[in-house]
């Protein structure tokens, strides 16, 4: 490793008049501008007038060579994007004609670049501002280490290599820091203890066995007598080897980086604990899509997918929108309005949408539905009662109890709806009914009533078809039994249409009004959910209930129906995929033990269990629990943590109720080690010890993936399309830019870990450089998912083009040469061809099969989850339920309810199409259309309260009375926003749009070197509300959580506004 | 009962868009009469537009091409908001044209309102011009930038843009600061072949682009088809931007605007 210092013309006053504009300028961290690509890059501007003015004008934007085919990631969505560059910088951004996401039908694939160079598709605003995210004067580009206190935003700039070996190696990094003269820090290379895969594999089952009181602690003590030091906790053998004590988190990460982390952490350094973002956005939604999809194989619930359903947008005639907005966010823009205005403007759409505020979706809708926060669930049980009641369900999709009996009728899913599910002695429903309790088959089937007899249910069985009787309730062999909808009907008999409706607080005649329309498209209805239905304490069975009701008219997989994404595998684990990445990794660690946010584990099996109710919650259903990760290492439970790194995410910022992390970031005593990967000092890093600086989306790799809404199989690829930024360094001997990847392989450098370095992939097979693993990646995409299935060669003109249009990029992030004995000779015009496209997209008229889509979910669909029937709620000791129900909230985590009398408004969040959560003030082109968001309530909640438009409020809550930010070291933001007084709102509620209001991310003055550099006041307009949410009352350091299905709560607290 | 009008995707509107323009660009410049057409009643007012204009043509703060109006309308829960895109409306009988110095803003023969930035310098012309408009379509640049104020100036900044197939950098202090700016159907990607920005950026498919003297077009069938209106009429500016108002093709609350608009 080796750092190249640049030269710096750095911390002069800049702006000086206009002329000087191309000779000044820093960026944190000392390092100028100009310095190495970028003085090229100027440069060559210089001679870009003369050129364009040249009198045969050609618009440089309109030629091939000037274009590069990439992915977006202003959000989370991954649009394609076309950046088109000027003497290599991108000064304009569209959307891909080959992408889904951007055009529907989107061009045939086989479509020549050279064609698609005049033709832009749709993008959304934050998309065509992103140029702004990567040329941020913001961005630093050395590594930042903590001059002061933590978050006192007092940094160094220190050479990569030195960065490096403090992390790896440790000592008293901090001496010149009051308070922490002596305080020693442990190296990573302290942290990976367990390092023989082999032993590790060892203790993990005999850890296992601890668990399942096959051994006890004291047995296997005597067996690892020797090992007992690489354990957290010889006590609690389950909680796994010291490594564990290494933490990684991330915010927005697709794969590639996904796999990346994942190497780094897991199989690499053999910890459990590399956790993601998941719950803040949508957890409740994607783990009830796990529930539902769970499979029975071999005697067990498994595979389920973290996923979810959305409509097909482009052909349902009737959509409910609940607590989903695709006009502003919803992962909607670009995929999702155009298919929504073009069937309003054609006739073959209606939409209504469910949202305690008047939405952009709204404004479009037939009916707009204003329910309580909360509600969502009691609303789709009143719309299922209506349902049931009326009759008007598919009766005989519904009859189908398995494989066969769907295929039949050219379904190409079945639930369980009809399985008998037993009862508890009090009436609970438990588990289904087993053919051999009543010694129908010594097979493990599960049992229907058809015409009042029992029969066996293999569900996979595509010979025999089952259909059963939909609604059960009787005793078999003495043993009482209901069928799964039978249980549905009972909990949507709860209350009546009209209790259901008062419950959410809407007209009994909308709710019926919705539910005939619902039924009267056949397949071509859908009810799509999001956020505002999955992010409350009971969202999980918000979402279920949701789901449960487009079941009753089995539209999944159908034309106009729910629908799921489909990628090409990148990672090669399909069958013939040239480079499995997983399995090309010499010294693979399978890593074991309790992780900290105690997920994928039932409490009641560890050691340590210890009545209820726990410590803190446990997470059997879900996983990547965002707000618990920084709160349990406040808590050190399970164990304490020694190292944390972050990468792209915010919880300080996004989470509810963030600011609780704040004091455990700051705490070195709880976290020694806190390292941040980011693209510039945002609000979380600015505690980090040490901020890596990351490349932006537009210097970087990213395999999107898809999203449920797109109908076509496709893998997006995001690939560097300017030189980059940071500065660049050698790991591995090879120049590569500072960056996410330059970090892990740095360390991985300096720790010898296995899967990195000249033999990482194999002998022989070098990782070594970032572009290592992607271009492999690439060649999965470029092979397929099967034989067969290949794209086409490159041409050779298009061979030209794709050298000609990265003739701007350096050799640290581009070398064909490398790259094609990377990817081999056999599949390299393949990778091109992808690459000239920005990915891989199958084409539209295969997207569909007749009436149905191509790619298809095409198997059971829990109406009935068993396997969470039998789980318990580890703060409760209940199980939690195993269906559709409504369960009123907020409930904190101990399950009672939270009054929060006095506080009189219900807050909400909602997204401006025109921002993301915590990364979008950085575009200034998107604060000109907003400069600052609002306080938003009803007029009649304004005249009640004696409050005018346009004046300062605070947020106030119960866990936040006096309405601040408390951001330590004695700095404090009060939480003040301008009131904005509408009708398009429930009142009763308030509102505020996520993105603005910052402290940190350029809004506020840091010093670097001793040097001031000023925030940009711009950054800091608006109000940031999270603070003011309902902190728990019991864990009191996070947010109320969903304990079933992992959400983080944004909904469900109550607040007041006072005069600022 | 609304009676369904077939309309077609947005990918095959800009492919079929995109072909008229090319068989337009065929013709003699004279022939071409370019228009836009604004159907409201799929405008979610996402701004991805006005975003599109500032980047494709470089506009500094101060300055936009395009706006996109925004009202709430009725009493809750019986509530309506109106999202309402304008930008010039390359009239037949411009008001500022006449308001401006002799060859300061001319029409082109293909019906594109033209401003010549080195005759239209100067706040006092500006403001005589835009006092003229009657649609509000310029702005002056005063010759601010984004990253003014912040510790590093930014590279897309000081790169060109092509408005009137010319190269433009703002960062020597030259034109077009100081002069009057206004949106020019995106005259450059025209030419190229290429849609106007806002139309091909459109998230919602509100955008139409096209040569009415073209029956084919889209545009000439859109407009065959469907009532339009062209704004304050009355006036008699001629305006080539119109807006869609039959009851299945405008917002319900266009009325609102209408009723001072029209």
């Amino acid at each position: 490793m080796k750092s190249e210092r640049e030269t710096s013309n750095g911390g002069q006053a800049w702006w000086l008049d206009r002329r000087s504009f191309l000779k000044t300028g820093a960026f944190l961290g000392g390092s100028a501008l100009f310095a190495g690509q970028l003085q090229r890059v100027m440069e060559m501007m210089g001679t870009a007038e003369s050129q364009a003015l040249a009198a045969d004008f050609a618009y440089p934007l309109a030629r091939p060579e000037n274009i590069l085919y990439s992915v977006c990631l202003q959000c989370n969505t991954g649009c394609g994007i076309k950046a088109k560059i000027v003497d290599g910088v991108v000064v304009k951004i569209d959307g891909n004609p080959f992408d889904p996401m951007n055009l529907t039908p989107h061009l045939p694939y086989k479509t020549s670049p050279f064609d698609t160079a005049t033709y832009d598709a749709i993008l959304c605003p934050k998309g065509q501002a992103g140029l702004q995210t990567a040329y941020d004067p913001y961005r630093i580009v050395k590594v930042l280490k903590r001059a002061g206190k933590r978050g006192e935003n007092k940094w160094v700039s220190i050479p990569f290599d030195q960065a490096v070996k403090e992390i790896v190696e440790g000592g008293v990094l901090f001496k010149n820091v009051p308070g922490e003269e002596t305080r020693k820090v442990e190296g990573l290379k302290d942290l990976w203890a367990l390092r023989d895969p082999k032993l590790a594999k060892a203790l993990a089952e005999d850890a296992k066995a601890v668990q399942s009181k096959k051994v006890t602690v004291a047995e296997f003590k005597a067996k690892h007598a020797e090992h007992l030091g690489l354990l957290i906790d010889p006590e609690h053998p389950d909680l796994g080897p010291r490594n564990n004590q290494f933490v990684f988190a991330w915010g927005r990460l697709k794969a590639g980086r996904g796999d990346l982390i994942s190497r780094f952490t897991r199989e690499a350094f053999g910890s459990v604990n590399a956790h993601g973002h998941t719950t803040v956005c949508q957890g409740s939604l994607y783990f009830s899509g796990k529930a539902m999809s769970e499979q029975y194989k071999e005697g067990k619930w498994t595979g389920g997918a973290k996923f979810y359903w959305q409509a097909d947008t482009g052909n349902s005639e009737f959509i409910i929108f609940v607590g989903a907005s695709p006009l502003e966010g919803n992962y909607g823009p670009p995929l999702r309005i155009p298919k929504i205005t073009e069937g309003l403007t054609s006739g073959r759409l209606r939409i209504a949408v469910v949202d305690p505020r008047f939405s952009k979706t709204a404004s479009k809708a037939w009916r707009w539905l204003p329910n309580k926060p909360g509600t969502e669930g009691a609303l789709a049980l009143g719309l299922i009662r209506w349902v049931l009641d009326q009759q008007r369900y598919d009766a005989r999709f519904l009859a189908n109890a398995n494989k066969a009996a769907a295929k039949a009728d050219g379904e190409p899913t079945w639930t369980n709806a009809t399985w008998l599910v037993k009862l508890e002695k009090d009436g609970t429903p438990g588990a289904f009914l087993r053919a051999k309790d009543l010694g129908l088959s010594e097979k493990d089937l599960f049992v229907v009533l058809k015409d009042g007899k029992p029969l066996a249910v293999d569900p996979y069985d595509e010979a025999s078809a089952v259909e059963g009787d939909l609604f059960v309730t009787t005793e078999l062999a003495g043993i009482k039994v209901k069928s799964g909808l039978q249980l549905l009907r009972e909990s949507a008999n709860a209350h009546t249409i009209e209790g259901w409706a008062e419950i959410a607080g809407v007209s009994p005649r909308d709710v019926v009004d919705l539910a005939q329309e619902f039924t009267s498209h056949g397949k071509k209805a859908a009810a799509d959910i999001h956020r505002g239905v999955s992010q409350h304490t009971n969202g999980y069975y918000n979402v279920v209930s949701w789901y449960s009701l487009n079941l009753l008219i089995g539209n999944y997989d159908w034309k106009g129906g729910m629908i799921k994404a489909t990628t090409y595998n990148a990672a090669g684990a399909r069958e013939g995929q040239p480079f499995p990445i997983g399995t090309l990794m010499p010294g693979k660690m399978a890593p074991f033990g309790i992780s900290v946010i105690r997920h994928d584990m039932k409490y009641e099996e560890t050691t340590l269990f210890a009545g209820y109710p726990a410590k803190r919650p446990w997470f059997p259903l879900s996983s990547d629990i965002y707000q618990e990760i920084v709160p349990s290492i406040g808590d050190a439970y399970p164990y304490p943590v020694k190292a944390l790194f972050l990468y792209m995410g915010s919880p300080v910022y996004a989470l509810p109720a963030g600011h609780t992390n704040i004091p455990i970031l700051a705490d070195v005593e709880k976290i020694p080690l806190v390292v941040a990967n980011d693209i510039l000092i945002g609000e979380t890093s600015m505690y980090a010890d040490y901020i890596f600086p990351d490349l932006s989306y537009l210097e970087r790799w990213e395999f999107h993936g898809s999203h449920p809404s797109v109908a076509p199989k496709i893998q997006p690829v995001r690939q560097p399309v300017i030189a980059p930024i940071p500065e660049t360094v050698t790991v591995f001997g090879e120049k590569m830019p500072i960056s996410l990847e330059a970090l892990l392989l740095a360390v991985a450098e300096r720790l010898g870990l296995p899967g990195f370095g000249p033999d990482g992939f194999g002998p022989g097979q070098p990782f070594t450089r970032p572009e290592d693993l992607y271009l492999r990646m690439v060649a999965n995409v470029a092979f397929g998912d099967k034989s067969g299935d290949e794209v086409p060669d490159a041409s050779d003109e298009e061979v030209k083009l794709f050298l000609n249009s990265r003739r701007h990029l350096p050799k640290t992030v581009f070398d064909a040469g490398r790259w094609e004995r990377t990817v081999g000779s056999a599949l390299w015009r393949k990778a091109i061809y992808v690459l000239n496209r920005g990915g891989r997209f199958q084409d539209h008229e295969k997207s569909y099969d007749s009436e149905k889509v191509a790619n298809k979910y095409g198997t059971l669909i829990n109406l009935y989850q068993e396997k969470t029937a039998k789980t318990k709620n580890a703060m409760t000791g209940k199980p939690f339920p195993g269906l559709a129900r409504y369960i009123p909230a907020p409930l904190d985590s101990l399950g009672r309810p939270i009054e929060d009398s006095g506080y009189d408004l219900r807050l909400i969040t909602f997204r401006e199409i025109s921002h993301t959560k915590s990364r979008t003030v950085a575009d200034y082109w998107l604060l000109h259309l907003l400069p600052e968001n609002s306080v938003i309530i009803n007029e009649s909640d304004a005249k009640r309260l004696g409050l005018k438009d346009g004046e300062a409020v605070k947020v106030v809550s119960a866990t936040n009375p006096e309405g601040l930010w408390d951001l330590g070291n004695g700095r404090k933001r009060p939480m003040v926003g301008k009131l904005r007084v509408i009708q398009g709102i429930r009142p009763g509620v308030v509102a505020f749009s996520l993105g603005h209001g910052h402290w940190a991310y350029g809004a506020s003055d840091v010093v670097v070197d001793g040097k001031v550099i000023k925030g940009d006041p711009r950054r800091s307009k608006g109000i940031h509300a999270n603070a003011a949410m309902r902190v728990d009352p019991v864990l009191k350091n996070t947010c109320l959580s969903d304990l079933t299905g992992g959400s983080a709560v944004f909904y469900d607290t109550q607040v007041k506004l006072v005069k600022a | 009962m609304i009676v369904p009008t077939p309309m077609s995707t947005r990918g095959e509107e800009l492919t079929r868009m995109r072909e008229d323009l090319r068989r337009a660009l065929k013709k003699p410049v004279e022939q071409r009469r370019w228009v836009m057409v604004i159907n409201t009643k799929r405008c979610t007012g996402c701004y991805a537009c006005v975003v599109a204009c500032m980047a494709e043509n470089g506009s500094p703060p101060g300055v936009a091409y395009r706006r996109v109006g925004e009202v709430e309308s009725g009493e809750y829960p019986q509530v309506a908001r109106t999202f309402m895109p304008t930008n010039c409306m390359h009239c037949e009988n411009p008001p500022c044209m006449k308001a401006a110095p002799l060859g300061a803003i001319t029409r082109r023969p293909d019906g594109i309102v033209a401003l010549h930035y080195g005759k239209l310098k100067g706040k006092e012309i500006f403001e005589r011009v835009s006092k003229a408009c009657p649609y509000n379509a310029f702005s002056f640049d005063d010759g601010r930038f984004y990253s003014q104020g912040t510790p590093a100036p930014q590279l897309y900044e000081k790169a060109p843009t092509f408005e009137y197939e010319k190269a433009w950098v703002r960062t020597t202090g030259a034109l077009p600061i100081g002069t009057a700016r206004k949106c020019h159907f995106c005259l450059h990607r025209l030419n190229a072949g290429m849609l106007p920005a806002c139309v091909t950026t459109c998230d919602g498919g509100v955008m139409f682009f096209g040569d009415l003297n073209d029956p084919e077009s889209l545009v000439s069938k859109l407009l065959r088809t469907h009532q339009s209106i062209t704004m304050q009429a009355a006036l008699k500016t001629g305006p080539r931007v119109y807006y869609l108002v039959d009851d299945t093709q405008a917002a319900d609350s266009l009325k609102a605007c209408l009723a001072c608009h029209r």
